[in-house]
């Protein structure tokens, strides 16, 4: 497992043991979400008022009254925990965001937790429904949790993250072996720049890669080709000749990452 | 092996299990889902040998979407029941309630103390009475209790009153044990202001209505739904109560783990506070307005106190403790 880093990539472990990766959303997108729901709801329940009061007409005024009024108490409580329980984890709202509630563990939510996370959503409006409680606790936290989510342990993910843009530059012809052994994060970290390196201006290239002149042993662009040509013999040749135990990986085992 | 290899070498695999994860996603899963295990294990592999050996971040990224979704299908919660429903009706809910017997009369005092003592202090001193209800409070209830014919009733004559009561009843009074039970996030605080507030104020009522109303309208009404009503109240109270107890005495946990504890503990309490509650509302909205002979009304609520108290000390009682 990997350090805590400042980043929305949650890693959970699986009884499987791999590691699977969930992004977290933030609450701007969740407060988008919430605003589209309020108007779902309003546009539904404007055009059951209008359809029950021509009802009405025929039925009873009271009658009408009464199925409005528990309409309206459905709407206001078990809206959110019904589509939430349900298969998608998610709100028309947060569906359209392409957003869904999981547990914790990645695993959908059940019922209880759908309830705990939406009739705790009372306080987190709180004070006067400017979500603020919510909102500090968003912050507070790491997973962007409020408190609600926080009870029931769950978190609101993006259902498909978009794909980090992946723009490697040209490989190099030939590998260079790294001169001395790596850890799992340092290499996975040279690895990660060959991969993004054509995001980048050829001087923040340059600047990133100064950073590693321990490694490669120059500065400027020789450094950054040496860097390239390491990642290179990392990601292409390395396990050609056997997988697994050199540069100072001999704990990993593929199956299970500690 | 290269990146490529890899893809190449394991290519049929992947879309196989794909064509599984939409079949399930879809709700159809053919005949061969039940290899969905095996190949979400094999993809898991896939994703761990990714990883270890670095072939990068376009790979590892499908590979891990394509293990959440099968993770989320193979971990599928299995769907609400009525089986399940009565199972928590007739062992879960009591049992849970027992368990948390101290809770219980810690709420019930938080309840019940005020209401006697502000009802009461009617006979002494009415102003405590008239200041807590207010111009608008006296005026309703002497709207509803104040003569001696039926009121109630002939407020419920028009077609459709009763039910349109009973939703009523149920969107507020509801509502109410849901804002009870979140109040608790407050360290507590919240639950004990609805517990106090509505003990002081069901006092008032009641006292005031038996000082300048007519007691036996008021008593004949409330005495059939009151028992569900109320006890549906302080449960919603428990279950609040239990939040806020994780957050002032979380014990050995972190705060944020006994928080999330105790809301599986009080999760069977809302729920069945929410079921009580209903049932009041079905009580208040059909039977408690009719024009019946006061004796029996006096009955149906005590029949409903002893049919309360006999659910909450034997029901599932013989099964094993609820997990």
């Amino acid at each position: 497992m990997t350090a805590e880093k400042l980043d929305t990539l949650q890693a959970v472990e699986l009884a499987e043991g791999v590691e699977i990766r969930l992004r977290v959303a933030g609450p701007m997108l969740r407060a988008g979400a919430y605003a589209l729901d309020l108007l779902i709801r309003f546009g539904v329940i404007i055009v059951a008022s209008i359809a029950l009061s021509l009802l009405g007409i025929a039925i009873g005024q009271r009658l009408v009254t009464g199925v409005m009024l528990l309409g309206w108490f459905l709407m206001e409580w078990f809206y959110p925990v019904l589509f939430e329980a349900g298969k998608r984890g998610a709100t028309p709202g947060k569906r359209i965001l392409g957003l869904r509630v999981v547990q914790a563990t990645g695993s959908p939510i059940t019922f209880g937790q759908a309830v705990v996370r939406n009739f705790l959503r009372w306080v987190d409006g709180m004070p006067f429904f400017t979500y603020g409680f919510g909102m500090a606790s968003c912050l507070a936290t790491r997973r962007f949790q409020r408190l609600g989510d926080l009870a029931a342990g769950t978190v609101v993910i993006y259902e498909h993250a978009a794909p980090t843009p992946i723009l490697a530059a040209p490989p190099p012809i030939i590998p260079v072996p790294l001169p001395v052994g790596l850890s799992a994060d340092e290499t996975r970290a040279l690895v990660r720049f060959r991969e993004r390196a054509g995001l980048w201006s050829a001087a923040r290239r340059e600047e990133i890669a100064d950073q590693a002149m321990a490694l490669s042993g120059a500065s400027g662009a020789p450094g950054v080709s040496r860097l390239m040509a390491m990642a290179h013999w990392v990601q292409d040749k390395k396990h050609a000749a056997g997988a697994g135990g050199r540069n100072g990986e001999q704990s990993n085992t593929p199956v299970t990452r500690r | 092996m290269t990146v490529g290899d890899f893809e190449d070498k394991n290519k049929q695999r992947w879309e196989e299990y794909q064509r599984l994860v939409d079949g399930m996603e879809k709700g159809k899963p053919g005949p061969e889902a039940g290899q969905l295990p095996r190949r979400f294990r094999e993809l898991c592999v896939d994703l761990s040998l990714a990883e270890f050996r670095m072939y990068g971040e376009r790979l590892t990224e499908r590979l891990n979407a394509q293990v959440i979704r099968g993770y989320e299908m193979l971990y599928q919660k299995r769907r609400a029941s009525w089986e399940k429903l009565a199972e928590f009706v007739a062992v879960r809910f009591p049992q849970t309630v027992r368990r948390e017997w101290r809770l219980f009369w810690l709420c019930n005092a938080v309840f019940w103390l005020p209401f006697f003592a502000v009802m009461l202090s009617a006979s002494y001193e009415i102003q405590w009475v008239q200041s807590i209800l207010g111009a608008d409070g006296m005026a309703s209830m002497d709207q509803m209790y104040g003569g001696k014919e039926d009121q109630i009733a002939h407020l419920r004559e028009e077609y459709g009153s009763n039910f349109m009561m009973f939703c009523h009843y149920i969107r507020n009074n509801v509502g109410i044990d849901f804002r009870t039970f979140a109040g608790g996030m407050a360290a507590g605080l919240g639950t004990l202001f609805f517990l106090l507030f509505n003990g002081i104020y069901m006092g008032a009522a009641a006292g005031y209505v038996n000082h300048a109303g007519n007691p036996e309208s008021f008593w004949t009404f409330v005495s059939g739904h009151a028992p569900y009503e109320l006890l549906g109240m302080v449960v919603a109270g428990m279950a609040g109560m239990r939040l806020g107890l994780a957050l002032l005495h979380p014990g050995r946990l972190p705060r944020v783990r006994a928080l999330a504890e105790a809301a599986k503990q009080a999760l069977p309490l809302i729920l069945g506070a929410a079921l009580l509650t209903t049932l009041a509302a079905v009580v208040e909205g059909f039977w408690s307005a009719q024009l019946l002979p006061s004796g029996l009304k006096y009955g149906v609520g005590i029949a409903g106190w002893v049919l309360v108290t006999a659910y909450f000390t034997l029901a599932g009682r013989r099964v094993g403790h609820a997990p």
